[in-house]
């Protein structure tokens, strides 16, 4: 439970305004790094629209590939934020605050990267204007809604401009704040982005009250892009390890899985990086954990359901798939690495508190998991479509190429990338949220017990 | 009424497996006519040749009684196509005359056509498709050449089927039966591969789809095809009817 | 921080208003009082349900005689197990929330929740002929898709039953294990047969250190047991009593959907029981409108998930289009089950979610009972459009590979409309007959809500301080 711990308002402000106020050492050379990786990927996107997909490894029948899997991988991510914010908003976690910022940042930034995906791995990415835009005028025709590509776009759009809006509801206060501490075109910029937030009670109002609109409109998109993305490949009923009904709730609790952890693993970073070890404390690592090993479990009876349904049909196509998929050199050898770094390495360590609490290994840890559930996604789409089918001369007659890893690394690269650059000029953990924490929680005395307590709207 | 209507026919193609002799001539004759590049060792190897038609070669039976058997196979046009609903910008889709057509313009190369579809007959084309100086002029110009990025498949010669329906407009009768053959079906010595409209109860083809041998390929997916195949006769043994249709 | 406490006894007539305080010892009087006695209505509802139980049961053993050999006449009676269990089943699991969200509006809601578990009988009695007329795994010499790929042929039969009557015992269990401290209560504030039993049953409670720490390992054992076991009894009765029973039907989502949809009709039927309690034991002192409003909000996400799973399935199917896909989909939705899909649908989903979409409602009691009334129905409709149809398929054709004919619909004889009615009641029957057992609010849980939710004054409002203790 959340220890309380009293913060005077002057020492929050200097210590998380730290990264915009003044830059720390290792800021720039870290920036220029990666804007150097950014950069080399964006050259090879660019190479492999010029030359086509043949650059890649790609090939019949494994039409969908690396990229593919690091377009699921990224939506997942983007499940971090409004699961930490909107959910556990709702459900009024306190241990959420100082948390929310870097979720919903890291939602905004992996949809931003997962988009890059589908578009560039189309045989054709400079047409594809007219698949998301559903205009009619040169070519007289809308684009088929009955194409769950058609619902990719609008699900992940959707949920990319509510999550924008929702994190830039919980900027304002912020932004406001770091308006009255800065000079020059930093002090316009904050002015004009602030929207004129001078903190009286109605403005408080109105930014709470759309928080939780925002939240609650956003949970049903949460569930939705995520499942939306599962039936692009449930539907394919002719594709054995896809067709399975369970996809979409396995798909978003999975996604949970990874996303959450992925905030863990940010959350480390921001408390080595920023020295923020007032504010993101090992009680918060505490109670994510908490959190993951119900959430890991529950994706594990996920897991269970969907390989039992496999084989309840007894259909050879389907047994021979997933005899490849789990005894089949490489494929067993990524399944064992997936099952032990999504589920069998972490959980049972996060069984004890002395490893929830501890940064290191919980770093280390929902790095393992984001390993594991990349792995998920790979091990369900390329053995799904490198399966031997009836009639077909070709099969398993997919190996990544080069051009591939780089533009997967290339993503990991750029959405650090855009949170070093965020954090130079917005604060990653909210200030206000971090002092209504503290206005919000008391200590009691219960006989002879102090004990924690959080004030609530009476009933 | 003289003049074939729109929409009075039902293109399909009925394979008679027992008189198939697996000589690939209708791969050959479906390359040249409809302007497929050339499937070179490297793109062999790297699973990426695209053949509209191939000839499978599968077995039947377990290893003492063991047969090794061939069928043709080509996009079968199916009326419940997985691949059409899937594409995003009506690229594939069906037409009025029991196709399932291709819109190259359109397409935008997702390839989920096709994941989606069981047959595995439909083509991605990884690169520009380029022929030696000296076949420049060998190709077909009723034949769009697809360029790189887009998916393409069989497409039932539907130029020769244009050419067919124009040719009978202006002249004024109906399309005979038969007048129009596709590469394949022409190309076929042994006139296994039999093409023509179900529309009509008296072609050649819709006689044939009543033979009791008849079966369509992969039925548990319900796609109801319009390639319609004939089963191979055993004369040592008496074969159930569709039997072949679940062997890989 | 300023707060300050409000003088206890405010009267709760507003919304806003601290919730009273009442003292420790007046709490264990009054709600041991509640126990005793019982008003003439309740005695001829408790007779009446009574009898129809029993008329059930007699329907039961009637069926059983008459059709006992043709197991496409019983989809009501496998639709019945299932709707029994959703309710027994699903209910004390409300009373777990505490141990894993630390909730304190669900303290006074636990007895309640987990008196239900005694219901469980009910399943138990439907269960019985049902485990003798399901078909053996292997039938014309074919076995049938089931998840006992290689397993024994009676394995369904075995574990489903072992699985159920352990469920009924952890359940008991979880039950007596939080009502240890309440027999003391009623050990010492009752009179009669009632001190006796608490005498009997309290094992010595007085309240040490130990006795609570062993209590609170007991609960979290036996809950944690329940749900479990609860789980895997859904997963053998929505695969082995109903899907495996359909060639070709395979949907993974579907024994969660059920788990889910039993949650859902677990915490309706907390909801109405609560109602009734509330308002004819004059509990509003202890029953705050917060549970309502709290429940309210715990059965409309629950509604949301229930069209959730059922849309995962039903997209799957209708999109996929093969033929297992277009046969499952005839027989469960289109085909003769048409009606009462829809009327599962909108009960389940869209007139709940509608009513309590409205926090007006949830703030409320009665639109919150009408609701959780139309839930029970929509989900009674919704196992007769699941078990009814995988049951009438005949035994000769559960191993094809997809339904290529689709079975006429059994309709319900009087002995089914009897035995619906019958588990109803004995649901009904069995929990009202516990409330004069036991206080239907558990004493010290009513007692610790009000030792931890503190209410304050804050800033110009009011507010509570709910502690949080490990």
């Amino acid at each position: 439970m959340q220890q309380r711990r009293e913060l005077d308002q002057v020492y929050t402000n200097r210590k998380l305004l730290n990264g915009q106020l003044d830059t720390p050492k290792w800021w720039l050379p870290t920036v220029v790094t990666l804007g150097l990786i950014v950069m080399i990927g964006i050259a090879v996107i660019l190479v492999m629209v010029n030359k086509g997909l043949g650059v890649t490894g790609l090939a019949r029948p494994v039409y969908w590939g690396l990229f593919i899997t690091t377009f699921v991988f990224w939506v997942g991510i983007s499940h971090a934020g409004i699961m930490i914010s909107a959910i556990l908003r709702l459900t009024q976690a306190e241990w959420r605050r100082p948390v929310t910022r870097a979720a919903e940042l890291l939602t905004v930034f992996s949809l931003l990267t997962a988009l890059v995906f589908p578009l560039i791995h189309a045989g054709r990415p400079w047409r594809i204007a007219y698949w998301i835009m559903p205009y009619d005028v040169a070519r007289g025709i809308y684009p088929n809604i009955r194409s769950p590509l058609i619902m990719d776009p609008v699900a992940i759009g959707t949920y990319l401009t509510g999550s924008t809006l929702f994190l830039y509801i919980a900027l304002l206060p912020d932004l406001g704040n770091l308006r009255d501490r800065t000079t020059g075109w930093r002090n316009a910029m904050y002015t004009v982005l602030s929207l004129g937030w001078r903190g009286n009670p109605r403005q408080w109002k109105m930014q709470t009250v759309g928080g939780i609109l925002l939240s609650a409109l956003m949970l049903p998109i949460f569930v939705s892009v995520h499942s939306i993305v599962s039936w692009d490949f449930a539907i394919a009923s002719a594709v054995e390890g896809w067709h399975s009904t369970i996809f979409a709730p396995y798909f978003v609790i999975g996604a949970v899985h990874s996303g959450v952890s992925a905030v863990v693993t940010m959350m480390a970073l921001m408390r080595w990086l920023w020295k923020w070890d007032d504010f993101i404390r090992p009680e918060h690592f505490d109670a994510l954990a908490r959190l993951l090993i119900v959430v890991a479990t529950g994706w594990l009876g996920f897991t269970f359901l969907e390989l039992t349904f496999a084989l309840y049909g007894q259909d050879a196509p389907e047994i021979a798939l997933r005899e490849m998929q789990m005894f089949q050199w490489p494929w067993n050898g990524l399944f064992i690495l997936f099952f032990l770094t999504a589920y069998a390495i972490p959980v049972p360590m996060w069984l004890f508190k002395r490893v929830r609490t501890n940064i290191a290994l919980m770093f280390w840890t929902s790095i393992l998991v984001n390993i594991g559930m990349w792995l998920e996604r790979f091990l369900i789409i390329v053995p799904g479509l490198a399966r031997r089918t009836p009639f077909v001369y070709t099969w398993e007659a997919y190996r990544p190429s080069p051009v591939e890893w780089t533009i997967f690394i290339w993503s990991f690269a750029w959405v650090t990338f855009l949170m070093l650059l965020f954090s130079k000029f917005f604060p990653l953990v909210p200030l206000f949220e971090q002092k209504e924490s503290q206005v919000f929680t008391d200590d009691v005395m219960i006989g002879r017990a102090k004990v924690p307590a959080i004030v609530r709207e009476a009933d | 009424m003289t003049i074939a209507s729109f929409g009075s026919h039902n293109w399909g193609m009925v394979v008679d497996v027992d008189k198939c002799i697996g000589c690939n001539a209708c791969v050959i004759a479906c390359q040249a006519e409809n302007n497929i590049p050339i499937n070179t060792q490297d793109r062999v190897e790297r699973a990426r040749s695209i053949s509209w038609i191939r000839v499978e070669r599968y077995w039947e039976g377990d290893f003492p009684d063991a047969k090794a058997r061939f069928i043709p196979i080509m996009c079968q046009h199916c009326e419940n196509a997985p691949c059409e609903p899937v594409c995003p910008v009506y690229a594939t889709y069906h037409n009025s005359e029991g196709n399932n057509v291709q819109v190259y313009n359109r397409c935008v190369g997702t390839r989920y056509c096709a994941n989606a579809c069981p047959y595995i007959v439909r083509f991605f084309n990884f690169w520009e498709p380029v022929w030696p100086e000296s076949l420049r002029n060998h190709l077909n110009p009723d034949v769009t050449i697809r360029s790189r990025g887009i998916m393409e498949k069989c497409s039932f010669c539907v130029h020769r089927i244009r050419r067919e329906s124009r040719k009978a407009r202006s002249e004024g009768h109906e399309i005979v039966d038969g007048a129009i053959q596709t590469a394949c079906s022409s190309a076929c010595p042994t006139t296994a591969l039999n093409f023509g409209n179900f529309n009509d109860p008296n072609s050649k083809v819709s006689k044939m789809r009543d033979d009791q041998r008849h079966y369509t390929l992969l039925d548990q997916f319900a796609t109801d095809p319009n390639v319609i195949y004939l089963a191979q006769i055993d004369a040592d043994k008496k074969v159930g009817v569709g039997e072949a249709a679940t062997h890989g | 921080m300023a707060s300050e406490t409000v003088a206890a006894g405010h009267e709760a007539t507003d919304h806003h208003a601290p919730p009273p305080q009442v003292a420790a010892e007046v709490i264990a009087r009054e709600l041991v009082a509640t126990t005793i006695g019982a008003s003439g209505r309740f005695k001829a509802w408790a007779w009446i349900l009574g009898a129809l139980s029993i008329a059930g049961i007699v329907a039961l053993i009637l069926k059983f005689i008459d059709q006992g050999d043709d197991s496409t006449k019983w989809g009501y009676v496998a639709a019945m197990v299932s709707f029994l269990l959703s309710v027994a089943g699903g209910a004390p699991m409300v009373s777990m929330a505490p141990v894993v969200a630390k909730a304190n509006w669900v303290r006074p809601v636990t007895r309640i929740a987990s008196i239900f578990s005694f219901a469980g009988i009910a399943t138990v009695i439907m269960l019985i002929p049902l485990v003798a007329i399901l078909p053996p795994l292997v039938t014309e010499g074919a076995r049938r898709r089931t998840v006992w790929y290689i397993a024994p042929d009676y394995s369904p039969h075995f574990w489903t039953t072992l699985g159920l009557v352990l469920l009924l015992l952890t359940g008991i269990m979880l039950f007596y294990s939080a009502a240890l401290p309440d027999f003391a209560s009623m050990r010492d504030h009752s009179t009669g047969w009632r001190q006796r039993l608490g005498k009997r049953l309290a094992r010595g409670w007085v309240g040490t250190d130990v006795q609570w720490r062993t209590l609170r390992m007991r609960i979290g054992m036996f809950g944690t047991f329940y749900f479990l076991i609860l789980v895997f009894v859904n997963f053998l009765i929505s695969t082995d009593f109903g899907q495996s029973l359909v060639p070709g039907w395979r949907d993974a989502i579907f024994p969660m959907y059920h788990t889910v949809s039993g949650f859902q009709a677990g915490v309706a039927a907390v909801v109405i029981a609560l109602y009734f309690s509330r308002k004819y034991m004059k509990l509003e002192k202890y029953v705050h409108l917060d549970a309502f409003w709290s429940l309210g909000r715990l059965l409309f996400a629950l509604t949301l998930l229930w069209i959730y799973f059922f849309y995962s399935s039903f997209i799957v199917f209708w999109y996929g289009r093969s033929a297992n896909d277009i046969a499952t989909l005839e027989l469960l939705i289109k085909g003769p089950m048409i009606y009462a899909f829809i009327g599962g649908l909108v009960l389940m989903w869209f007139v709940p979610w509608w009513i309590l979409i409205w926090n007006k409602v949830r703030r409320g009691t009665g639109a919150m009972v009408v609701g959780s009334f139309i839930i029970l129905i929509g989900l009674l409709l919704d196992r007769i459009r699941t078990f009814v149809p995988a049951w009438s398929v005949p035994p000769e054709r559960i191993h094809e590979k997809w339904l290529t004919v689709i079975p006429d619909t059994y309709w319900p004889t009087v002995f089914d409309v009897l035995i619906i009615v019958g588990g109803i009641s004995m649901v009904a029957v069995i929990v009202m007959l516990m409330t004069r057992v036991i206080p239907v609010l558990s004493v010290w849980q009513v007692q610790e809500f009000n030792l931890l939710a503190k209410p304050i004054k804050y800033i110009k409002g009011h507010a509570t301080l709910v502690a949080k203790p490990d």
